[in-house]
């Protein structure tokens, strides 16, 4: 029988090189964010009161469990409990599909009020607050990719792991898909306060 | 797992200490703590949730993540020292 060469050093290594990566995609943006921001500083004062903070928070909280229960579901599978790791995963991919969920209603209302890329009365208004809510949508967007991506990853660990592919033995794939999860989060932590909170 | 869940409950209040923060009237100040918050969490992501310690390629990654976040501190003050002296 032949043997299957795995390098679990090279494989965890090559998740951090793409996740420094996806920092400097992130990176990019924040760069524009802080430009703009420096241009129309009032405005985006302005504009940013006007996102809905309680709904940003509960999906700051929502996203911080989801990488709670993304490290128990690892803890179990390596201390040989699968059942408690596929619990701990279904919830992580159910507050990922909640954090969605919130977002959609977020965008649905602004939209609603006629904020969206290229609205014609967004257009009219100064030129700040059309960069702000570009901005906005861009990055919150590119953010809500990454966790439709992350979910998708999730659900197939969680078939994987329900036919026994991923084990306590070969746990790494599992672990990768957390690494990316955590980065996920971390982005959020920094959009935040970025588009919510800095008034 | 115990410190999993500590970990979690300080995420979650420096969250609550994040906005509550924003809520006062702080002036400038109000970005610098947001984003020092913001540092710290991602922080604690790294350090407990993704054991960045305990990983094989540490001593690589030990000089591979600074050196992201030097390059974006370069591009950032490049890019300001064009924008700020315009």
């Amino acid at each position: 029988m032949m043997e299957t060469h795995r390098n679990n050093t090279g494989s965890k290594l090559g998740m951090w090189l793409f996740l420094l990566s996806e920092i400097l995609l992130f990176g990019g943006l924040f760069i524009l964010y802080s430009v703009y921001r420096f241009n129309h500083s009032q405005v985006f004062h302005l504009a940013a009161e006007a996102l809905n903070r309680p709904l940003g928070t509960l999906n700051t909280l929502i996203l911080l469990t989801s990488s709670l229960t993304m490290v128990l579901s690892i803890f179990f599978l390596k201390s040989r409990k699968p059942e408690r790791s596929l619990f701990f995963l279904f919830l992580t991919i159910f507050l990922g599909l909640f954090f969605l969920f919130n977002k959609y209603f977020e965008w649905a209302s602004k939209v609603h009020h006629g904020i969206y890329p290229n609205a014609p009365g967004l257009l009219e208004r100064e030129r700040g607050e059309v960069l702000f809510y570009g901005l906005y949508y861009s990055m919150t967007s590119l953010h809500g990719l990454h966790v439709l991506v992350g979910i998708g990853l999730l659900s197939v660990m969680f078939i994987l792991i329900l036919r026994g592919k991923i084990n306590h033995e070969r746990i790494l794939p599992l672990e990768n898909t957390g690494l990316y999860w955590h980065l996920v989060d971390i982005i959020w932590i920094f959009l935040f306060p970025l588009f919510y909170l800095m008034t | 797992m115990k410190s999993y869940i500590f970990v979690w409950l300080c995420l979650v209040v420096l969250t609550g200490v994040a906005v509550s923060v924003a809520g006062m009237d702080l002036a400038g100040w109000s970005v610098a703590v947001a984003m020092v918050i913001a540092f710290v969490k991602s922080g604690l992501i790294l350090i407990y949730f993704m054991h960045l310690k305990e990983e094989e390629g540490f001593r690589l990654l030990r000089w591979m993540i600074p050196g992201v976040l030097a390059i974006l501190i370069l591009f950032i003050g490049l890019t300001f020292l064009d924008v700020a002296f315009r």
